[in-house]
């Protein structure tokens, strides 16, 4: 005698894809953000007036250390200008903006170099620094 | 006669294993949230470098001197309360954008913040920055 083998459906719960589209979403996001250079030790100098950056393809960094990055990634001086001329290259003028961050006891022997590069790669600079409440 | 309604239990609660995901999904929400906050920051024009030697530009030009904790407005030392209004009475009588151009000499040692604060409010005055850097050359005797 023959017996029949159960067939047993086991569905994936459609109850959880939301929850998975979700997960996955934000695994994205912060995959996304971890290239970026939040990772570094900086302090932000103070000033007045200042206004949101808006979007931007190139960040430069000076951190608490005087090393300097460029989008996170370690760069030597000499090849900043270059660098940021060759990232900026397809964008056109008002699209150009490159995020300066510097840590505030940084000494002017190493960002003045930078703000030249910056400068002369045709950047359109933006200081990153935080609102003068004390003004 | 009155007819009571049935009280039919129909209130359905939502599963309680599932609390714990919930307020992990909430929590790595927020938390992306606050670290995707755009950058905000001060936007500074300035001119692309020129190759020049040292000329007797400096009747024409207002110079600021950026030492460690003091600023020189054409050499003499200002107080960084009264810093921005000795150059906007300096800059009042210059109405061409050529005129206003502010050159800006720092010392090496110079911290950014201080930096900052001079260069903000030299644009606050309605100064135009041009930094003046210095270049090292090598020069190599026969």
């Amino acid at each position: 005698m023959k017996i029949k083998r159960r067939a047993t459906r086991a569905d994936v719960p459609s109850m959880a894809m939301g929850d998975i589209a979700f997960n996955l979403l934000i695994f994205f996001v912060i995959l996304a953000r971890a290239q970026d250079d939040s990772h570094l030790q900086w302090t932000p100098a103070e000033a007045t007036n200042i206004e949101t950056a808006g979007h931007s393809v190139v960040s430069v960094l000076i951190d608490s250390d005087e090393k300097l990055y460029l989008n996170g990634q370690p760069i030597g001086e000499a090849s900043l200008e270059s660098k940021i001329d060759e990232l900026l290259r397809d964008f056109a003028v008002g699209d150009r903006t490159v995020l300066l961050k510097v840590h505030r006891e940084a000494t002017a022997l190493r960002f003045e170099p930078v703000i030249e590069a910056i400068s002369n790669a045709g950047g359109e600079l933006v200081h990153v620094v935080e609102e003068d409440r004390d003004e | 006669m009155k007819i009571r309604r049935r009280s039919s239990n129909l209130l359905i609660e939502p599963p309680s294993s599932a609390t714990g995901d919930i307020a992990f999904n909430l929590i790595v929400f927020f938390l992306v949230c606050a670290s995707v906050q755009p950058d905000s920051g001060r936007h500074q024009t300035l001119p692309r470098s020129e190759e020049t030697e040292q000329k007797e530009e400096k009747d024409k030009n207002i110079e600021v001197v950026v030492k460690r904790q003091v600023a020189l407005v054409n050499g003499d030392p200002v107080q960084p309360g009264q810093f921005q209004d000795r150059l906007a009475a300096l800059l009042a009588g210059k109405p061409r954008p050529e005129d206003k151009v502010v050159v800006v000499k720092s010392d090496d040692d110079v911290p950014y913040h201080f930096w900052m604060t001079v260069t903000s409010q030299i644009e606050d005055a309605g100064g135009i920055i041009t930094l003046q850097i210095e270049e090292e050359r090598e020069v190599q005797v026969p």
